[in-house]
């Protein structure tokens, strides 16, 4: 049996493909064979984060309308042997993604001996965003520490909880907070939510704080997910959620302001 | 493919009583506008002028409503309004057509004994709703913002609430509400209500009970133990 993990927000650039880059990687890093799929139909950049966008000949949409198999669709991760990626089309309108397309395809990973799917959920309720709920039998919310986008998140959750497959057969779908491109010290200063308030409007339990960071910047230029990059705290922490995801307790890190040091202040400062 | 159907939904529609002899309703409108300004722009609203008003009067009211962003859905009241409202390509409510909450063979008693009550987990999400009929509604957990809450009978949340709630929605006026941390957008008993604006500043966060006065029709807010 594959898990399904969608990742997921309601609201647009908060870090999901970042983080279903990095949540997939982490995955096959600690032994499981993990997919990954763009549900993004018409944006498509999952694959240009993972780096195998010149590597994309079928897509999502191929396999689901008959045009591609599975096996000629799905991109094997050049670093981690563990790891596939499934890319989405550019072009297709979004109407393709049917419900019964998409079971499919997911029943077939599964049968293929994938223990993880990770869905990279588009923004907003449309059709590509429901359908990647619909399966769902976990859910990383990913939310930026401000206001609307928590507020798009309790959103999202409700629609989860009453849409989805699991919700609909009398279960329940697995939620997981994840809060990105946190700034301790703008935390402080007072311009951003804390991870606190924010777990509590939520109330989901927390599986990561990932900092803002430069890193995830450099990592996308370069197509490597930035939980693969050691020195970057985004990857660190990357790797600690991944960690809890998996059930392992880990303390946070990165949660608190930098302090400037005499040498850094010297040196100009700096990530 | 899917057919289309007409369902019996329920939306909460305010009737806005305008006696003949009241203070000027758009005075009145602008001040419950200031008062709550969130509330009036999501309220829809049905018109019920009293008989003596001539159309001029009533053309004149529908106008303030609509320049105040009030969302107007039709008018109701003596029949005699009626081509007003056809004229104006507003709808007909019919004041006999009043659905009274349930339809059982003898009318019952809103005060009369309900139903056990209906139990729900939290969180209760921002869109969602959720509708206790006949019956009292107990939310275990928190009620987030733009969620909503309605029962025929009281409210209980064993949480934060921060979303509307509503009790007494078909008109039973001892129905109450009871919150353990008490932060709502909105509040209302019977179709008495009150926006986040008008709630006193000590019970904000509190253990809150709710309850509606008779006499004045206005709410009353006591803090528990
Ligand atoms: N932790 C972070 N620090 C800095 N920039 C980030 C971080 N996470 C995401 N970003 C940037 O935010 C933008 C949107 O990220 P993306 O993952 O594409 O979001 P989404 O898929 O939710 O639209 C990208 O430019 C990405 O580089
Ligand atoms: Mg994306």
């Amino acid at each position: 049996m594959a898990t399904v993990v969608t990742v997921t927000s309601g609201k647009g650039g908060v870090g999901k493909t970042t983080s279903s880059a990095a949540i997939a990687a982490g995955l096959a890093q600690a032994g499981h064979r993990t997919v990954v799929i763009d549900f993004d139909v018409g944006l498509r950049n999952l694959d240009l984060i993972m780096g195998v966008e010149r590597r994309v000949v079928f897509d999502f949409v191929n396999v689901i309308s008959g045009e591609a198999t599975l096996n000629q669709a799905l991109i094997q991760d050049k670093r981690l042997e563990n790891l596939s990626i499934l890319a989405a089309s550019q072009t297709k309108d979004k109407d393709a993604l049917t419900e019964e397309g998409v079971g499919q395809v997911l029943e077939q990973l599964a049968e293929m001996g994938f223990e993880y799917i990770v869905c990279d959920s588009p923004a907003g309720i449309e059709r590509g965003a429901t359908m990647a709920l619909h399966f769902a039998d976990h859910a990383v919310i990913v939310t930026n520490p401000e206001v609307s986008s928590v507020r798009d998140s309790d959103r999202i959750l409700g629609i989860l909880q009453s849409k989805s497959k699991r919700a609909k057969e009398g279960g329940k779908v697995h939620e997981h907070l994840l809060i990105t491109r946190y700034d301790p010290a703008r935390v402080d200063n007072g311009e951003m939510l804390s991870k606190e308030d924010v777990c509590d409007i939520l109330a989901v339990k927390l599986i990561g704080v990932i900092p803002e960071s430069k890193a995830v910047l450099k990592a996308s230029n370069t197509g490597v997910p930035v939980i693969l990059d050691d020195d970057a705290d985004a990857g660190l922490a990357y790797g600690d959620a991944v960690a809890r995801f998996l059930g392992e307790d880990r303390p946070m890190r990165f949660v608190t302001p930098k302090k400037q040091g005499l040498f850094s202040r010297i040196l100009g400062g700096g990530d | 493919m899917m057919a289309p159907r007409i369902r019996a939904n329920r939306y909460s529609v305010m009737t806005l009583e305008w006696p003949k002899d009241s203070e000027p309703l758009e005075q009145w409108l602008k001040e419950q506008c200031d008062k709550a300004p969130a509330l009036m722009q999501e309220i829809a609203i049905v018109l019920k002028p009293s008989l003596e008003h001539e159309s001029e009067e009533i053309q004149a009211a529908i106008d303030s409503l609509d320049q105040l962003g009030i969302g107007l859905i039709g008018l109701t009241g003596d029949s005699s309004h009626r081509a007003l409202a056809d004229e104006m390509g507003l709808a007909w409510l019919s004041p006999n057509n009043v659905t009274v909450e349930p339809q059982s063979e003898k009318e019952r008693d809103v005060n009369q004994p309900r139903e056990t009550a209906l139990v729900v987990e939290g969180p209760i999400r921002s869109g969602v709703q959720v509708y206790a009929k006949d019956r009292d509604l107990i939310v275990i957990g928190q009620v987030s913002e733009g969620a909503e809450i309605m029962a025929d009978g009281h409210v209980h949340v064993y949480g934060r609430c921060r979303g509307r709630v509503a009790a007494g929605v078909s008109g039973q006026t001892n129905a109450e509400i009871f919150c353990l941390t008490f932060e709502p957008e909105l509040v209302s008993l019977a179709g008495t209500y009150c926006g986040s604006d008008q709630i006193p500043e000590n019970l904000w966060s509190a253990r809150v009970r709710v309850g509606l006065d008779e006499n004045s029709q206005k709410l009353t807010f006591g803090l528990m133990g």
